[in-house]
């Protein structure tokens, strides 16, 4: 029986996801291994393995190349993460409690949620040059995008109660927004900032195409011109997995910071 | 202590719900006059009632100029906004889920008016009192989700009573709780008056609580609002099951029921509970 609502027991939902997850490597592993798709463009599991180990662990050069990479990409989006934050935040609790910032700003940023942000990359190397900064701001505009809007909308989502109640306890209006909505809202601008970080992720390799020297998105970059297919796969393996890690830490700190949200 | 409220020929239209329509009047010409003791204001839903509270707790609706017609005096000084001498309880409490029960009852010392006026050591004591008061001075710690909904009302109440307003507003406040949990809140209720009394304007559609609490009963009719009754009960506080029974009290109870059924013409709807 269909039942959306079923609370599946712990080991049958373990199951069937490690089930799906076994399924799809079964049918890599058959198809590359057969070689029923070429090696040049799906490379096998075990192919993959390697180019992990060697890119954890280069014995000639004795340094870690993943790590390096990794290193360097975890940086840019806690950067342009903390920038986005800083700037997002403000900006969208200024939009949801003037209607009046609303009405000048929502049309520079709302349209930039639905724009081609990796045809801009290039304008911004154009501006900003190829170094650092260029590609940390791409990152920040790619996500504050998001941020700006969700916080707006986490402002203007809480009951106008709060407010009418805080101010007719004597608050001024932006004491009732300070002490009464913005406290209301912080569980969906937390939102906002998860959703906004989890993008950058899926722009780090854009951010990286041009000059990067090191970091994963260069690492896909360069792996692909020299025709590695597995380490590509590595590469692709790995901003995922630190997109699922990014994810998972953000919604328990979250959780931690907003227990009462769930009511 | 003398406190009034007194509204002079206050009419007030909306826009209506849909565009191109026209603006639909809902208070027409209302002239009242309150003062201290606990003014029941009793209509069916949808005739007013919070339109006319909000009013005299200087609450004024963003979209549309308030009220259309007419003044309201709060100590005979007119008002146009909001006035430190009323404070409103809503139904919805309000409380801010991520404080402490205490933090709660506090709030309104965080904001510069209150922070001025009332000296730290002060502030401290009225809450400490006031939990007290309301009974929850041993839940002080938790957090409003791990209350009931009675408990919740408590917390708003508190929160009001702190600021001791000499004007206390309050829209359905125990609507939304259960019969008995009701009961327990409209006692609390007679108990805060008596240690605080003010001029208390309590909106209800619950005609057993109107004869229960009020000193004074003020019935609207409907679409547009008007006064369409209005009497007093000498009867003192707390109120008992014989009285609430006897002829007097049956008879205030039809009387106000007849002129709800007459006037909510089958739009709105009269809850009787006995
Ligand atoms: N700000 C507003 N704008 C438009 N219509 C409103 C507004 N406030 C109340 N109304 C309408 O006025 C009528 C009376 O509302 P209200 O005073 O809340 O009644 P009650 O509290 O007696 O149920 C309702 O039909 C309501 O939809
Ligand atoms: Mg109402």
């Amino acid at each position: 029986m269909w039942n959306p609502y079923q609370e599946l027991p712990s080991g049958t939902r373990r199951g069937l996801g490690i089930g799906s997850v076994s399924l799809v490597l079964v049918i890599w592993a058959v198809l590359s291994g057969l070689s029923l798709v070429a090696k040049a463009k799906l490379p096998a599991p075990w192919e993959c393995i390697d180019a992990f180990i060697q890119l954890a662990w280069d014995v000639e050069k004795g340094e870690s190349l993943l790590w390096l990479a990794t290193k360097a990409s975890v940086m840019r989006v806690l950067v342009a993460g903390v920038v986005v934050c800083l700037i997002g935040i403000p900006v969208g609790i200024l939009m949801g409690a003037s209607p009046k910032v609303n009405s000048a700003l929502s049309p520079l940023v709302d349209p930039f949620r639905s724009a081609p942000i990796v045809a801009i990359q290039p304008v911004m190397v154009m501006w900003f040059g190829i170094d650092e900064l260029s590609k940390i701001l791409f990152l920040f505009l790619g996500a504050v995008v998001y941020l700006i809007p969700m916080v707006r909308d986490a402002m203007q989502a809480v009951p106008r109660t709060y407010y009418i109640s805080a101010r007719d306890l004597g608050a001024s209006p932006w004491e009732a927004i300070r002490h009464a909505v913005i406290p209301m809202a912080m569980p969906r601008i937390a939102d906002g900032v998860i959703v906004s970080i989890s993008v950058m992720w899926t722009y780090i390799t854009v951010a990286e195409y041009v000059n990067a020297k090191v970091g994963l998105g260069q690492l896909i970059a360069n792996s692909k011109r020299f025709s590695s297919m597995p380490k590509v796969f590595v590469g692709i393996f790995v901003i995922v997995a630190l997109a699922l890690i990014t994810y998972a830490g953000m919604t328990w700190l979250k959780k931690k910071l907003f227990p009462w949200e769930a009511t | 202590m003398s406190v009034s409220v007194e509204l002079k020929g206050i009419g007030q239209s909306y826009p209506p719900p849909e565009e191109g329509g026209e603006m639909v009047e809902v208070v027409r010409d209302v002239n009242l006059t309150l003062g201290p003791g606990i003014n029941m204001l009793l209509g069916p839903s949808g005739c007013g009632k919070s339109t006319l509270l909000k009013l005299m707790g200087g609450v004024r609706p963003y979209n549309v100029t308030s009220p259309t017609a007419g003044e309201i005096l709060i100590n005979e000084e007119p008002c146009t906004g909001p006035h430190d001498d009323a404070v409103m309880v809503f139904q919805t409490y309000a409380n801010r889920p991520d404080l402490s029960v205490r933090d709660n009852v506090a709030l309104p010392f965080r904001f510069g008016l209150w922070k001025k006026r009332v000296p730290q050591a002060e502030q401290d004591q009225r809450v400490n009192e006031m939990l007290e008061s309301v009974g929850l001075a041993e839940k002080a710690e938790l957090v409003p989700a791990q209350l009931s909904g009675g408990q919740n009302q408590r917390v708003a109440l508190a929160r009001a009573l702190v600021l001791r307003p000499r004007i206390l507003l309050m829209d359905e406040p125990f609507g939304a709780l259960d019969a008995q949990t009701r009961e327990e809140m409209q006692h609390l209720l007679i108990k805060l008056y008596k240690q605080q009394p003010c001029l208390v304007v309590f909106v209800t559609h619950d005609v057993t609580e109107a004869l229960l609490l009020g000193d004074r009963v003020l019935v609207l009719s409907t679409r547009p609002a008007t006064i369409a009754d209005d009497f007093e009960i000498s009867e003192p506080r707390p109120r008992s099951q014989t009285w609430s029974r006897s002829t007097e009290a049956t008879k205030m109870k039809e009387r106000v029921l007849n002129q709800l059924h007459e006037s909510s013409t089958g739009k709105g709807s009269v809850r009787v509970s006995i």
